[in-house]
């Protein structure tokens, strides 16, 4: 049966091997070992005959084999394009494009090209797909020209505008056009033209196309030779140090190399006779002067070479010229690029800025939704709630237990922040009546007490949930970013997030102005005794506004773990800066605390924009610039005056 | 005084008595002196939670008695175990480096000496100088004098900085815990000189010494018991008298004892700064016997876990924070080491090294709403009992 | 006063003597004990714990096949919780109390540093099966995670290579091993004629979350038209922010490839991956890798686990790699004796999961090819270059301290041996 079975086999093989020769199998089968295991470096013999060889099918199997699905079948090395569904395959011939008869995914290789082999492909692909009927595949030629832009793109690109319906690719076309001429164009003139074209265009497409224009190489020589499009001429001591430089004297042949202390060291130990080293006995040499004596003698003796001196430097570099040149041997085409590009980066800082204020407002709307629920239970209560960050941790686990109960992100989330509002609502108020409400009189023990729910809690969550993050993912319409332009944009979440702060501003304001609890809050804050002899019951009111704040932090809780991430330790990342926003801002006062996330967020961003390359740093500074404010404004940027002021 | 002083502290002579008891009884039974029941790990874990008793008593004179919930004090006991960290790693490395060039033909010279020893400290964070702040570790001495300074200088600045402007109650907790996770956060960085996330290591090995870790560390016991029975004493002798009623007027109404024409401020930066120096020195006893130190230490978290400490042992009384601190800690090892039988529940089985933190908190909780004069308070019960009789 | 230290001596000695021997052969009073290392609560729980189950997979595994030697082998688990001094005190518990005779274990840098005193004080055995920043090599640690020229130099060979990668961000955590890795990356790029101005590095604390400035500060680096590539040396939760703000910008793995060290199978469970398709990993091992060995272990471990979600990774590949050279040499030397067991290790041999042959080196480093991953959107990696196996190099070429050094505990006998002064530095570690 077996047997019979691979005859069967053998059979068909050969049958297909039969069908399966065509001109464009050939060509695979003669790049056959660059195909199996391409690389960037190698590939581009292969894909150019692909795409030279002007076959109709040559685009078929070029964009199969750039979405991963060109399989060799491993009986015969024979290349075809597959689909594949669950274990079965089907290969289909690269040249006819007729459908082979289902077998197993291991009768063949799925060939994986990396992604500089794929970007290769794409350029090829270039020349089929300019004016490809499909609209989708026009614009993939669009984006690879983009993304490599390359002189032979031109001449296709220009012919295919013509013939051009769709108005939105047309102008996109236009546009690459006019990219593409600021390199590639026949004459400076013409380069001119299109660099004068995008002036102050903030497009980092142009801004990438401007730029290598601009890029220059490091020169030395004794004159600077004519014709050389010099951009800079370095000065000793400012633009370059003499080490540098005459470093570079050296690297260009101009000059000799000075030796280093340690190439010192191991002429001086290949040099010892009879225990001393030019005279100097080998026990001595533990100084750089003595090793220096000892050189000298030595080089003075004829055994070593020379010590190059001081002077011989300075005259070295006295007679030699160090300049940058530019690549582009034209000054005009530079010139012209250099002022387009100063507009643009003028142009680009303006909206640098703009984007640093767009982040730092979405950091301090973060701090804000954070801080929001403890400014209610710390800020007009008094209560100080370690176990806040807790809360927020708790609101995040609630919109990833209900996005497991309900796939659809959109309406899981529509339930989870009701439900994290209920869940920590009521977590809020069991806390206050079993534990708080013991300890009104004694808040620094208010702190240690919750501070020992917040351990137990933390541990809870990772022995329910596991110490690995998990994932709770923010419904398709808050993908992606609102871009303003290449330089500034911000992430739809993040937009959401500074939505939802500002509904909980006026939410709390609205509470505290214009409800009764919020009237009755304000009466216990301010004079509890008074209060409740005017018929308040302050403990249900203290309860009610606990649990009001910690709410609040779960509703936080859920779109701080949309935009970052559900861990057991998500709260004591928020804990100590939700407390000095709240501290900072002034306590008891909503604006204070809105003044305080809007401190705290732009100082970190403007500390991170000094010193980009340590996001640590910033934090640290910032944090020892709020103590220090601390001292000079102890009750904050808002600070009460009056009785409620009182601690 | 001498003999008045001793009959007024009963307490402090039993604390003594038992301390040296138990500081013989582990050198009896040790590995290195004794008949080698007790393991050399043991040993260290034990003369670590003497210094983690130091700091505790430290935290009790600081909040117990004068009302100042400080969350920092275990930045300044890190602090001190960096500062004697520094020359512990300095020492030993300049010996390796030494052994190393012993045998090269041409003799090096200072600063070849000089930069083998950085590269060696430094080469795990990729860097090869010597940052500023070690200008000092080639000498013991200095550096001892730093374990004082360093923390006793930024204990003076801050709480002078928060004192003058009158930052009081849980408005200072929060300000010394923001002070604690800035330091923490600046020796995170790996430009901080201190070499970043990895902090120092290998602080057992002393340079010099051959002999070995079990001896090493019981000398380190002795040293700590010494200290926490120095400490005891010298709180207790401080806070008799006129200057302990004093601070405790601060803690229960400093308003009062302000307009009675003390100042407050400058009680309050004695007490904040002498518990600062205290912390650092139990840190620098701590960290040779623990073998690395490392920003993680001084993270906030281990401050309030510190005041945790001195809650359960019962604020107020400084046998109170030894026994906090001696009692969670070891207890704490003990869950956490996996020695801790599990429970079998049939449908759950409670692993304590799950289980442990939320006992822990919840316990907490519990000592604080219902017993706050902590473990202390029970010895308070047994008197009034006795009396009773 | 001198008679009691006499006599104290003496008992001592006495104890010391008294005290049996090394494990001979299959100890009197029980198994052979292997002791784990791995925190099982704190931050790094969330990587470590893993390992743990794995450790127990793989002794319960051994014993089924008659134990080592003839005896049994016996798992001791302890937990440092992820707290680096516990670390020193949990090894020499193991060490001292529990007398083990081999220790799998840590995975951060810093917790190793502070266990290295000890285990080499008490001449113990480690097995380290993370990827590191490498300039180290003890005379009692087995390095079966990968050395920077295994993951680092590979990865960024292939982003110079075959993605074209002009401009460089090198993004990573604040910590030793990014630090470290990054340095020798510097170095390393600019011998390949990178100037510095186009390498751009960052570095953010643990556990970061806000990523936007940091995002679009990389997308501005494209503004001169050179294409970017992004090193990553992010650790754990931090990436999970970063590739959400990524995707978030619409950057494809086509305009800016990211390439990972850090990101494994177990990090992607955590995050919806649609958006990062395309991005790299460079890893020794790839959950994804088509080989027999593979499949069996993967099914093994979920076997064992319970959950035929659970992934497996490359770490949990380097014990299961060490753990079996471990048991092939205690069987070559016939005893569990450490001197004994080290010596057998040099040279010892073990199949990949991925195919090929471990060797352990006499740098106590493992020579592994090196792969390369695309993630999918499953949250699995297509690999799509495989290199022959590198071997590990304990001291990396790239920086001018290091490349003088050299590690070969076998002839020379010396884990830091300088090769321009030709004198061992030391014979213990730096830490």
């Amino acid at each position: 049966m077996k047997r019979l079975f691979f005859a069967c086999l053998a059979v068909l093989a050969w049958a297909s091997v039969g069908h399966a020769e065509g001109p464009l199998q050939d060509i695979l089968q003669e790049h056959r070992a660059l195909i199996e295991k391409p690389s960037r470096k190698t590939i581009s013999p292969a894909i150019d005959d692909i795409a030279a060889s002007g076959l109709d099918q040559a685009q078929r199997m070029l964009q199969a084999w750039e979405a991963k699905n060109l399989w060799q079948r491993t009986e015969d090395g024979l290349f075809y394009i597959g689909t594949t569904s669950g274990d079965a395959l089907t290969l289909i011939d690269v040249d006819t494009g007729e459908e082979l008869p289902e077998t197993d995914k291991s009768a063949a290789d799925q060939l994986k090209p990396n992604a500089g082999v794929r970007r290769l492909i794409s350029s090829a692909l270039v020349q089929f797909q300019l004016s490809d009927p499909n609209e989708t595949r026009r614009l993939e030629a669009l984006e690879s020209i983009a993304r490599r832009p390359e002189e032979s793109h031109l001449a296709p690109l220009q012919a295919s505008i013509e013939g051009e319906e769709n108005r939105a690719i047309r102008a996109r076309k236009e546009r690459l056009v006019k990219l593409l001429s600021i390199a590639f164009a026949d004459t400076p003139q013409a380069q001119i033209e299109a660099i004068e074209g995008v002036s102050g265009d903030l497009n980092l497409e142009v801004r990438a196309a401007l730029n290598p224009l601009l890029a220059t190489t490091r020169k030395v020589s004794d004159v600077i030779p004519a014709g050389e499009n010099v951009a800079h001429v370095m000065r000793l001591g400012e633009d370059i140090s003499r080490d540098e430089a005459y470093a570079a004297l050296v690297e260009a042949g101009y000059a000799t190399k000075r030796l280093t202390p340690a190439a010192i060291k191991d002429i001086l130990a290949a040099n010892i006779v009879d225990g001393q080293v030019g005279g100097v006995p080998v026990a001595d040499l533990d100084t750089p002067e003595a090793r220096d004596e000892a050189y000298r003698a030595l080089a003075a003796a004829g055994t070593v070479p020379p010590f190059v001196s001081a002077e011989e430097v300075d005259e070295k570099l006295r007679t030699h010229v160090i300049y940058d040149a530019y690549n582009e041997p034209n000054g005009d085409v530079t010139k012209a690029a250099q002022s387009a590009l100063k507009a643009i980066d003028l142009n680009v800082g303006l909206n640098q800025a703009a984007d640093l204020g767009l982040d730092a407002l979405s950091l301090a709307s973060i701090y804000f939704l954070a801080a929001i629920g403890l400014a209610i239970t710390f800020g007009v209560m008094g209560v100080i709630n370690m176990a806040h960050g807790e809360f927020i941790m708790m609101g995040a686990y609630t919109g990833y237990v209900v996005q497991q109960v309900i796939p659809n992100h959109t309406l899981s989330l529509v339930v989870a922040l009701p439900l994290a509002f209920v869940i920590t609502f009521a977590a809020g108020v069991a806390m206050e009546r079993l534990v708080i409400r013991k300890l009104y009189h004694r808040p620094l023990e208010t702190l240690l007490a919750t501070f020992g729910i917040s351990i137990a809690l933390q541990q809870l969550a990772k022995n329910i949930f596991g110490t690995q993050a998990r994932p709770l993912t923010a419904p398709g319409w808050l993908d992606g970013a609102w871009v303003l332009n290449d330089v500034v944009s911000i992430s739809y979440i993040r937009i959401a997030i500074f939505v939802l702060a500002l509904c909980f501003l006026f939410l709390f304001l609205f509470i505290m102005k214009k409800t009764r609890l919020g009237l009755e809050t304000r009466a216990v804050t301010q004079n509890p005794r008074m209060a409740s002899s005017m018929g308040i019951n302050p403990d249900k009111v203290n309860m009610l506004t606990f649990g009001l704040g910690s709410g609040i932090a779960g509703i936080a809780g859920v779109a701080i773990g949309l935009f970052a991430k559900v861990t057991s330790e998500l709260g004591n990342d928020y804990i100590v800066q939700s407390f000095m926003t709240v501290v900072v801002g002034g306590v008891g006062n909503i604006w204070g605390t809105l003044a305080g996330a809007a401190m705290i967020g732009t100082l970190q961003k403007g500390i991170e924009w000094l010193n980009p390359s340590n996001t640590l740093a910033a934090q640290t500074f910032m944090i020892i610039f709020i103590i220090i404010f601390i001292q000079f404004r102890p009750r904050g940027i808002v600070a009460l005056k009056g009785r409620a002021a009182g601690d | 005084m001498g003999k008045s002083f001793l009959k007024n502290h009963p307490t402090m002579l039993v604390f003594l008595a038992l301390l040296a008891l138990f500081t013989l009884a582990i050198t009896v039974f040790s590995e290195a002196y004794g008949s080698g029941l007790v393991s050399t790990s043991f040993v260290k874990t034990l003369g670590k939670t003497l210094c983690l008793c130091l700091v505790a008593i430290a935290m009790d004179v600081i909040w117990g008695y004068a009302g100042i919930l400080s969350l920092g004090h275990f930045a300044f006991f890190g602090l001190g175990g960096y500062m004697i960290g520094m020359w512990l790693m300095y020492e030993r490395t300049k010996e390796v480096v030494l052994r190393s060039l012993e045998n090269q033909t041409i003799p090096p010279t200072e600063t070849e000496i000089s930069d083998a020893i950085a590269t060696q400290i430094f080469g795990v964070v990729g860097s090869s100088d010597f940052p500023l702040i070690w200008s000092f570790a080639h000498s013991l001495t200095l550096q001892l004098i730093l374990v004082v300074a360093v923390p006793g200088i930024l204990a003076l600045i801050f709480g002078w900085l928060a004192f003058r402007s009158r930052v009081t109650g849980v408005y200072l907790s929060i300000l010394t815990q923001a002070m604690t996770l800035a330091l923490a956060l600046y020796l995170f960085q790996n430009d901080s000189g201190l070499r970043g996330n990895n902090g120092l290591s290998g602080l057992q090995n002393l340079p010099h010494v051959t002999a070995p870790q079990s001896e090493i560390s019981m000398w380190f016991l002795w040293a700590s018991a010494a200290a926490l029975g120095f400490g005891y004493v010298f709180f207790t002798m401080m806070l008799s008298g006129k200057f302990g009623m004093v601070v405790k007027g601060i803690r229960d109404n400093e308003q009062r004892v302000r307009f009675l024409g003390y100042e407050v401020e400058h009680y309050k930066l004695f007490l904040f700064t002498v518990t600062a120096i205290v912390a650092a020195v139990a840190g620098a006893l701590y960290y040779p016997q623990a073998g690395i130190i490392n920003p993680a230490e001084i993270m906030p978290i281990a401050s309030i876990y510190l005041a945790v400490w001195v809650a359960i042992g019962g604020r107020g009384r400084l046998y109170g924070a030894v026994i906090g601190a001696a009692f969670v800690s070891l207890l704490s090892t003990w869950f956490t080491g996996g020695q801790a039988p599990d429970i079998p529940l049939g449908f759950y089985t409670i692993s304590w090294v799950d289980w442990w933190q939320v006992l822990l908190g919840v316990s907490f909780v519990l000592v604080t709403l219902y017993a706050p004069k902590g473990i202390g308070g029970l010895f308070d019960l047994l008197k009034r009992k006795e009396v009773q009789k | 006063m001198m008679n009691i230290k006499t006599a104290l001596r003496t008992v001592l000695l006495a104890s010391t003597i008294a005290s049996p021997a090394l494990a001979q052969d299959c100890p009197a009073d029980g198994p052979i004990k292997v002791g784990v290392l791995h925190s099982l609560s704190g931050t790094m729980a969330i990587s470590e714990t893993t390992l743990k189950d794995t450790m127990e997979m793989l002794v319960a595994a051994q014993n089924e096949k008659g134990g080592v030697l003839g005896c049994e082998l016996e798992a001791v688990v302890v937990d440092p919780a992820s707290d680096w001094p516990l670390f020193a005190e949990k090894a020499r518990e193991l060490l001292t109390v529990h007398e083990v005779d081999v220790i799998f274990g840590n995975w951060t840098s810093v917790s190793r540093k502070s266990v290295l005193p000890v285990i080499e004080e008490l001449n113990g055995l480690l097995f380290y099966p993370v990827q590191y920043e490498g300039e180290e090599s003890s005379k009692n640690v087995f390095y079966t995670g990968a050395a920077p020229n295994q993951q680092a130099i590979p990865a960024v060979d292939y982003f110079l290579d075959e993605l074209g990668v002009e401009k460089f961000a090198l993004l990573g955590t604040d910590y030793v091993y990014p630090r470290t890795t990054n340095n020798i990356l510097e170095s390393y790029l600019e011998g390949k004629g990178i100037a510095a101005e186009d390498i751009f590095v960052n570095y953010t604390p643990f556990g970061h979350s806000d990523w936007s400035k940091i995002v679009s500060d990389v997308v501005a680096l494209g503004a001169d038209g050179k294409q970017v590539g992004v090193i990553s040396t992010i650790n754990g939760d931090a990436n999970i922010g970063f590739y959400k703000e990524l995707a978030a910008a619409g950057i494809s793995a086509d305009d800016i490839p990211v390439v990972a060290f850090s990101v494994g199978e177990e990090e992607l469970s955590g995050l919806d991956t649609s958006n990062l398709v395309g991005h790299l990993a460079a890893w020794n091992y790839f959950m994804s890798a088509e080989t027999e060995a593979n499949a069996e272990f993967i099914k093994q471990w979920h076997a064992f686990i319970g959950d035929e979600a659970r992934v497996t990774n490359d770490p949990m590949e380097a014990h299961y790699i060490g753990f079996n050279m471990w048991v092939n040499a205690v069987t070559d030397a016939g005893t569990t004796d450490v001197d004994a067991v080290r010596e057998a290790m040099w040279g010892q041999e073990f199949p990949n999961l991925t195919g090929g042959t471990a060797v352990m080196g006499t740098n106590h480093h493992l020579a592994k090819p090196v792969l390369i991953g695309e993630i999918r959107a499953d949250g699995q990696f297509d690999i799509i270059s495989q290199t022959e196996p590198v071997a590990g190099d304990a001291w990396t070429d790239f920086l001018p301290a290091s490349a003088v050094l050299e590690s070969d505990w076998k002839d020379l006998g010396c884990g830091m041996y300088n090769t321009e002064t030709q004198t061992c530095v030391q014979i213990e570690s730096n830490y």
